[in-house]
């Protein structure tokens, strides 16, 4: 693997770092070892390059055995992002033939149907029921989590989006974004699905694209680009499109508090923080609390970059770790803007916390306030 | 190193004490879990160079299960090198001979808190934020802030018999510490009694702190703790030169204040440190006081600190460089371009005399380690009414890892024959390790022959972190 000098300098510091960040890894702390932390990935890759050590099996692991969460960049003074190191190095590893074995099945289940989940495409979206509306037209990229696996999510948004005023179209032949594809390392695998969801979005009579999945919207807004796809309309996330709807979302009084978690895609590498703090403050009428570690210092739910796929046991202790952090604030509602984050943390938060998306959260307001109006 | 077979069947036995995930002798986990933060440490990483590996690494999850796994190593006389953090900064963690790292990582959780007492029960592997960040919590805080708080462990704060950044007023680890449970190398527990002070004989609590892990492995301690205080105030004096301002800090312990910051940087530290972000006089040095308490005592201490501080000549800088090095302290321990370059090393050798002592440890010490080519700065911190520890910072780059490594022992070498000339301890708070290993007979003195018996008696196998403080060096 050759990296650039700069990439190079940057790997050779992490590797020699007294921990600065080690503390916010969450793979530090589901296996309470060196191994999977940020310096341990940086100085694997560093022995790689000074020829001090090539990386074996476990080397390899242990590079899969990281979030990409970017956690340790927030803490990080001299800037370095080994999360993206990290992905670098898995590109190589794949072409290389030299990945886990374990991703197999998620590879060859997006290859065949489109989502990793392996389930047939054709029902991805048969089952949402979508109003007519006269208003402006927009697509909703609905995300294979949200289509098959938290499918209140979807439906909800698509309720929410009529109610202000949106005619909303499903694209008919949706594939998956290749979001787990590129963060694992198979580019080649993720660009064959985005090239056919670049021509089917492209084809679309519609004024935008919405998406309520933070790993879609990363994946259509910065990595579709990166590779030359060109998306001919703008991509908003839910959580930006409801904020610029600010006035016209319900009201309700909640029963309890509500904490939000921020996504690693939707927040650290997109920096989208404050759109779905002002949208459960209107909603839920000021209802927020704020967990201990928020924004750009929030932890990961557990649940990306392949380590549910290939490691659910730590990824769990990830999720149910976020969870205690989100108990702590007294709060009962544990709000995110991610289907794949509420999935995991929904998993971990038991009857503990009522665990919603926000699309799920606006349409309980718009529920309750009717209920009140009527 | 252990033959394959004997690895083989002594890991065998240890996943039988903590389950198989709980034991690896992969060499990616034996390199990475080597890492630590010994300057020297990192710059051989930096140059590719590989740092001493365990055979085996293992990470029991209860105090029980450490008395296990020390009973199959004692049987097999398999060395065996405690490791909390990894972030020591003499290379106390490395396992110079081979055999098991005891990774304490897992036992990371607190026992208990006692309000009414104010102690906090802990185990050794918890990461020192995360446990100050669950005490703070409940109102309280340890008052033990070291520099490497995000990465070392409760253990490793005992074993290297630490200090924080506030230590002249909330103390030092061993002032802090009420109770330990130890395991011996024979696997027996000894457990000290959590009590304000005993008159029962010598405290056997204080033979354990600061042994590094030769004389048994730290399972958990009860801590003292402290209501958050209702203010910190800052405030910085700058002094025409080094010896004023030490007699302005004498005089302010004399006068019976205990502030809980007290740094006060030299000529080349202030220009480093300060002068890039506040307009000092060229060859001045930067006194950094904090106070902690309620309004009143904080008023009243800052009072009388900044009258001795003007009578001695300080020169008001207000709260500014103080609050912005409490707001970037950590900042300094970050690897830079310009720290980590090419064949760059750099080092701290910490001391501590008495006022009597001090300033002429410090001009020894500073003429001793320049004649090396090396840039010299230093920090008076951890003050007391007795005198004080002096962080003398070195940096050098040099062509190649061999001069590097060369001059690098040099300057230890010469720093530290120095500082025993002049009547100062070669450590205040980090430690012997290997790093000072091969000066702790000239410290010790025939102190030293009491510790090494001390050590025959409590591990006559030899096990316990072999070659650290000096002690079970093998040829």
């Amino acid at each position: 693997m050759i990296y650039d000098e700069d990439i190079a300098q940057q790997i050779r510091m992490c590797a020699a770092c007294p921990k600065m960040c080690r503390h916010v890894c969450p793979t530090f702390l589901a296996w309470r070892s060196e191994s999977p932390t940020p310096h341990g990935r940086a100085l694997l890759l560093h022995q790689e390059i000074t020829g001090t050590r090539p990386l074996d099996d476990r080397a390899i692991e242990v590079l899969y055995q990281c979030l990409e969460c970017s956690h340790c960049l927030t803490w990080c003074i001299p800037e370095i992002d080994i999360a993206e190191i990290v992905e670098m190095r898995r590109i190589q590893l794949v072409e290389e033939g030299r990945f886990p074995s374990g991703l197999n099945p998620m590879v060859d289940s997006i290859r065949t149907h489109h989502n990793p989940y392996k389930e047939p495409n054709e029902k991805r979206t048969s089952w949402l029921k979508i109003p007519k509306n006269d208003g402006r037209s927009l697509v909703y990229f609905t995300g294979c989590t949200a289509a098959y696996r938290e499918n209140s999510i979807a439906q909800d948004a698509v309720s929410v989006l009529s109610s202000l005023g949106y005619q909303v179209n499903i694209p008919e032949d949706e594939w998956c974004c290749g979001s787990p594809l590129l963060r694992t390392g198979f580019v080649e695998e993720a660009l064959e699905q985005a090239r056919h969801n670049v021509e089917i979005l492209n084809s679309m009579d519609a004024e935008e694209i919405v998406v309520t999945c933070p790993g879609c919207y990363r994946v259509l807004t910065q990595d579709y680009p990166k590779h030359g796809l060109e998306i001919n309309k703008p991509v908003r996330h839910i959580a930006e499109l409801l904020q610029s709807h600010l006035k016209s979302l319900p009201e309700f009084e909640l029963d309890g508090q509500v904490t939000f978690h921020d996504s690693c895609h939707l927040g650290r590498h997109s920096g989208i923080y404050e759109q779905p703090r002002e949208v459960i403050e209107r909603v839920s009428k000021g209802a927020l609390v704020e967990m201990e570690r928020n924004r750009d210092n929030a932890m990961c739910c557990g649940n990306g970059a392949g380590l549910r796929t290939l490691f659910p046991e730590h990824a769990k202790k990830i999720g149910a770790e976020r969870v205690r952090q989100a108990e702590r604030t007294g709060a009962k509602y544990l709000v995110t803007s991610c289907p794949f984050c509420k999935n995991m943390l929904e998993s971990q938060a038991k009857d503990r916390l009522i665990v919603l998306d926000l699309p799920e959260l606006v349409e309980m307001a718009k529920k309750q306030s009717h209920v009140k109006t009527d | 190193m252990l033959d394959s077979k004997t690895k083989a069947r002594i890991a065998k036995q240890l996943e039988g004490i903590v389950g198989a995930e709980h034991v690896t002798t992969q060499e990616t986990d034996t390199v990475l879990n080597a890492h630590d933060a010994w300057p020297l440490s990192e710059a051989k990483i930096r140059a590719g160079e590989m740092l001493p590996l365990a055979d085996i690494v293992v990470f029991p999850g209860s105090t029980e299960e450490v008395s296990e796994v020390l009973k199959i190593a004692n049987k097999n006389r398999v060395p065996v090198t405690p490791v909390g953090g990894g972030a020591g900064t003499c290379g106390g963690t490395l396992p110079i001979y081979g055999g098991m790292q005891l990774d304490l990582k897992r036992m990371d959780k607190v026992l208990e808190i006692d309000h009414k007492s104010m102690l906090v029960r802990v185990e050794a592997g918890m990461v020192g934020i995360d446990l100050e960040e669950e005490v703070n919590r409940h109102g309280y805080t340890l008052g033990h802030t070291p520099t490497s708080m995000r990465a070392s462990n409760v253990g490793g704060f005992l074993a290297t018999r630490s200090g924080g950044s506030m230590s002249s007023l909330y103390g030092k680890i061993e002032d802090l510490t009420l109770g330990l449970e130890i395991v011996l190398a024979d696997g027996s527990i000894v457990r000290t009694k959590a009590v304000p002070r005993h008159s029962v004989g010598p405290d056997l609590r204080e033979l354990f702190i600061g042994s590094e892990g030769t004389l048994g492995v730290i399972t958990d301690a009860t801590l003292r703790l402290f209501p958050i205080p209702e203010e910190r105030r800052f405030r910085s004096m700058a002094f025409a030169d080094v010896h004023s301002g030490l007699e302005a800090i004498r005089l302010i312990f004399r006068a019976d204040i205990t502030p809980s910051v007290v740094r006060f940087y030299d000529p080349e530290d202030t220009a480093w440190s300060i002068s890039r972000h506040f307009d000092v006089e060229e060859g001045d040095s930067m006194l950094l006081l904090a106070f902690d308490g309620d309004a009143e005592t904080v008023d009243y201490e800052e009072r009388i600190s900044v009258d001795i501080c003007r009578q001695n000549g300080g020169k008001d800088f207000g709260d500014g460089p103080s609050k912005r090095w409490w707001e970037h302290r950590y900042d300094m321990y970050y690897p830079s371009k310009f720290t980590t370059a090419g064949f760059s090393i750099g080092d701290t050798i910490d001391i501590v005399a008495t006022y009597d002592k001090l300033e002429n440890v410090y001009r020894a010490m500073k003429t001793a380690m320049e004649a090396h080519d090396a840039f010299v700065m230093s920090h008076f911190s951890h003050m007391y009414q007795n005198g004080g520890s002096i962080y003398m910072i070195f940096f050098t780059s040099q062509p190649d890892a061999k001069t590097a490594w060369a001059t690098y022992k040099k300057i230890w070498d010469d720093g530290v024959t120095a500082c025993l000339r002049e009547g100062g301890t070669m450590s205040h708070q980090h430690g012997v390790g290997l790093s000072r290993s091969t000066y702790i007979e000239d410290e010790l003195g025939s102190g030293f022959q009491v510790l090494k018996k001390i050590k025959g008696v409590l591990d006559p196998n030899g096990i316990m972190n072999p070659g650290k403080l000096g002690l079970g060096v093998r040829e």
